[in-house]
């Protein structure tokens, strides 16, 4: 068989002995406007969150639906382009490099991101005619945003296939090419994280940080991408990388959007806002991911099995030693500054809900967080099992 | 059960104003200072929705207007979000219009700051936001969508198919038997499961599409009983599972100006008999009354009702009366007219009414649907000269109904406007008894003529033929006009 397929090598580095580097690394154009797609609609989502937490009301037209929309606009635009090309035009590596489907050809990430984009332009009409029919937003998932927000992974998952396959084929022969895709792969497998942390954001308010749920939510979630990117970017500090940039991407929204002034806009205004209200300060998962980098450097020959199960107990027990009394910390008085944000409320916040008084919502101890605790570690080692067979999987992707 | 509980907690949540059947909109005279307003509130057929608001200033020039929903009761009405300011018309600087999100099923209210050249001034007009109905998608779009669900299921079937089958080959390698294969394996089950997913998402649209329905709006039932000439009316709700009737308490009914129920009997299909009754608190949890002699035929029934928490509602029901029905005198303070059928053509502005006087309506030169206008009926005596014997009639100038020919509409309202005065007093600073105590028919005893010329704000909420109702007394008679509108 000789498919790139066959790479038993898990957590391996690239060919460092690379024979040709291209002294002049070229990224191509569209995997360009791929990531700014996708920073675009990350930016969006995030600012759209706040703006709900901040005016509450929206038009089609407010900024974070444009960043939003624009993701779809540049997506859409490589999509044709790439299909056109490849499939009708005389570009041969491109064709060589590119999948069929249906008759039609090009990478198979620009068709994952095209099913993203069609996706995202079917949620429009429906989520149109859904607030026709049963109202205006009250819950953030409804079928229709399911479905946006499924277009939007969509895109992002394409793009990501997008630069793999690119970087993939550099892996063996052009190792600067190899590095600046490997960059790109990992700061939209990032981008991919801080999705995935907003997707669990209720579950890990600061006021719940000392429920097992909280836990549990970041264990099932967390360590596949951690996995998936460790295996797929070949970097010894892919778990690290996308952490950080989670972490950076969240403070700084917290140090950002509180700049901007706004007035909510819907009642009742149980705190009256003055500026863009910020996410919670992110979760530390900076030092599991790198507690799981270290572990998988030193465990490459070990079964998959084996490594996915330490490396499920080893990520939430760091996570909640660190994760614990940091929650502690945020609910305490010395966190209510500009970095950490904790007094940063949304105008719906009642003054004697949990939020605003800064206590436990309904914090477990002993054999119930126990029971959770072991719950979410079985969860992490899944997660993680499956994080690393997909991404050893994506290694071999060529086109 | 669930649209039990779903219609106690819509009633819970709602105080006054939802009267009338197929005209939600709001019409009302504002005069606030020296400034007066004609304030249109057009709420949502879906809540949470936009309700669209428009202003006409008539009295001291306004510069500005700026506008606030809140609830109109609880403790959400004490924390309003900011304002927004109206936005003036460049072709007319005395008309304003802004919209307002209604965010949750209730009585709300819009609160309007207007500056001007009197100074500051605040009034509040009461809207409810009550789901109406759901919206049904239309063919295209139902195509549209189809045809872009079937795109991304087939889609994501050849997808994955070219994930497995061919994306791990080298550049420019061709597949295998052996990958063609499992690509078509790997297509079938990526089929499988995303059919699968849309079924759930089928099922979960479903149970959203149910629990909205269970959330729309239905009055009470109305069951009327005949014997003799004495009117049993039941008020209640079919029980969908068993079809059993359950009879509401009427100790929940509220005295509006002075009755517990006002009750239009209206003679099908020619509208040409119309009955203003106002059946009495019987013992057992029903209204009764002796009814009139009233020409035989089959009645539509619309009954006013105000609960005890102020929620307002219009039963209808339609009730056989048989040509042998004893006869008996209409009580005083009910009304009846016996206008030519709506088959011998449409009615003037000028009535005739059985006394020799004569009811006029000012009617406007063109009448159209969604237009806000102040409809104005004057009384004139036997000799056509003004009415100098003017008096109220159940505490107002004028009592109202609107009726659509196909009745589908139906509006009973007064002078100030289409909401009613509890909800106006609560809105503005006072408690819904005290609007009630002003409202009681003891009002009428007053001996001082009125004007004899009414003013009614009022817009058709959809085009077609309307006969309309108006009431007015003087001396002890109550007199009926009738007039007919041909809105486009």
């Amino acid at each position: 068989m000789s498919t790139a397929a066959n790479h038993p090598v898990v957590f391996a580095s690239p060919g460092a002995g690379a024979a040709v580097q291209a002294q002049s690394a070229r990224i191509p154009w569209y995997i360009w406007t791929g990531v700014l797609a996708i920073t675009s609609s990350s930016i969006g989502g995030a600012w759209d969150v706040s703006w709900h937490r901040s005016i509450g009301r929206d038009t089609f037209w407010t900024p974070a639906h444009m960043a939003i929309q624009a993701c779809g606009v540049l997506a859409g635009i490589i999509c044709v382009w790439l299909i056109a090309q490849a499939t009708l035009g005389h570009d041969s590596k491109l064709k060589a490099a590119s999948v069929n489907v249906f008759g039609l050809r090009a990478p198979l990430g620009i068709f994952l991101a095209g099913w993203g984009c069609v996706a995202v332009l079917t949620s429009a009409p429906f989520d149109n005619w859904w607030h026709n029919a049963y109202g205006l937003d009250v819950k953030i998932v409804s079928p229709p945003h399911a479905l946006l927000i499924l277009g939007l992974r969509g895109i992002s998952i394409g793009v990501m296939f997008l630069i793999l396959a690119a970087m993939n084929r550099a892996a063996e022969k052009d190792e600067v090419t190899f590095k600046r895709l490997q960059a790109l792969l990992l700061y939209v497998g990032g981008l991919a994280v801080v999705g995935q942390m907003f997707f669990v954001q209720e579950s890990t308010w600061d006021v719940k940080l000392h429920q097992a749920a909280a836990y549990i939510a970041v264990g099932i979630g967390l360590p596949f991408f951690f996995a998936l990117f460790s295996q797929a970017s070949r970097s010894r500090w892919a778990a690290t990388t996308t952490a950080t940039v989670y972490t950076v991407f969240v403070i700084a929204e917290i140090l950002i959007l509180p700049l901007f002034p706004a007035h909510p806009k819907l009642g009742p205004v149980y705190n009256m806002v003055t500026h863009m209200v910020p996410a919670k300060f992110p979760i530390l998962i900076l030092v599991p991911a790198v507690a799981l980098d270290l572990l998988w450097q030193r465990v490459k020959n070990w079964k998959m099995w084996q490594i996915a199960l330490l490396s499920g107990v080893v990520f939430i027990a760091v996570l909640t030693a660190v994760e614990w009394p940091f929650a502690n910390f945020l609910l305490s008085d010395a966190s209510k500054n500009r970095f950490f944000g904790t007094d940063y409320f949304q105008y719906n916040s009642p003054a004697d809900g949990f939020d605003r008084l800064r206590k436990w919502f309904d914090p477990e101890h002993g054999i119930v967080l126990y029971a959770g605790l072991l719950r979410a570690t079985v969860y992490a080692s899944i997660s993680t099992w499956i994080g690393l067979l997909f991404g050893r999987w994506m290694r071999g992707v060529q086109r | 059960m669930k649209r039990w509980l779903a219609l106690l907690f819509t009633i819970a949540l709602t105080l006054p104003a939802y009267a009338h059947i197929g005209s939600k909109d709001v019409f009302e005279e504002v005069n606030a200072g020296q400034y007066k307003l004609f304030v249109t509130i057009r709420p949502p057929n879906v809540i949470p929705g936009v309700a669209a608001i428009e202003v006409r200033s008539s009295g001291a020039p306004v510069r500005s207007i700026s506008i606030t929903p809140t609830p109109l009761t609880g403790e959400g009405s004490k924390h309003p979000p900011t304002s927004d300011a109206m936005k003036v018309s460049t072709a007319d600087p005395a008309f304003f219009t802004g919209s307002l999100w209604l965010m949750a099923s209730g009585s709300w209210q819009v609160h309007f700051d207007i500056d001007g050249s009197a100074g500051t001034v605040s009034a509040s007009v009461p809207v409810d936001a009550v789901p109406l109905s759901v919206l049904h998608m239309g063919h295209s779009l139902g195509i549209l969508l189809a045809l872009l669900g079937i795109l991304l299921v087939v889609g994501i079937a050849g997808i994955v198919a070219a994930a497995v089958g061919q994306s791990r080959l080298n550049p420019g390698m061709a597949p295998g038997p052996g990958q063609r294969r499992r690509a078509l394996a790997a297509s079938a089950v990526t089929l499988a499961v995303t059919l699968l997913i849309v079924y759930g998402g089928y099922k979960w649209w479903n149970a959203e599409a149910i629990a909205y329905a269970g959330d729309i709006y239905q009055p009470l039932s109305l069951s009327p009983i005949l014997r003799g000439n004495t009117l049993d009316l039941k008020i209640g709700r079919y029980d969908d599972g068993e079809h059993a009737f359950k009879t509401h308490s009427n100790d929940d009914l509220l005295p509006d100006h002075g009755h517990v129920m006002h009750l239009y009997a209206i003679r099908q299909p020619g509208m040409d008999a119309v009955f203003h009754l106002h059946p009495a608190v019987a013992s057992d949890k029903r209204l009764r009354m002796t009814l009139p002699s009233m020409p035989p035929g089959t009645y539509r029934l619309y009954g006013d009702i105000v609960h005890a928490n102020g929620f307002p509602e219009t039963l209808t029901a339609d009730l056989i009366v048989p040509p042998d029905m004893p006869p008996a005198p209409l009580s005083s303070e009910d009304a009846s007219a016996a206008p030519p059928a709506l088959s011998q053509g449409e009615l003037g502005t000028t009535y005739k009414l059985p006394d020799g006087y004569t009811m006029v309506w000012d009617r406007p030169q063109e009448l159209s649907a969604h237009t806000a206008y102040a409809f104005r009926f004057r009384l004139l005596g036997s000799g056509g000269q003004p009415a100098a014997d003017t008096r109220p009639y159940l505490g107002m100038a004028g009592h109202a109904a609107f009726v659509k020919t196909d009745g589908t509409v139906f509006a009973h309202t007064h002078p100030e406007g289409s909401a009613s005065m509890q909800a106006m007093m609560l809105a503005n600073g006072g408690s819904g008894e005290m609007a009630d105590a002003g409202s009681m028919s003891g009002m009428d005893m007053s001996t001082q003529p009125i004007a004899p010329v009414v003013e009614f704000p009022y817009g058709f909420p959809s085009p077609g033929r309307y006969r309309i109702f108006i009431q007015m007394k003087h001396a002890n008679t109550v007199e009926t006009g009738v007039f007919d509108a041909e809105v486009r």
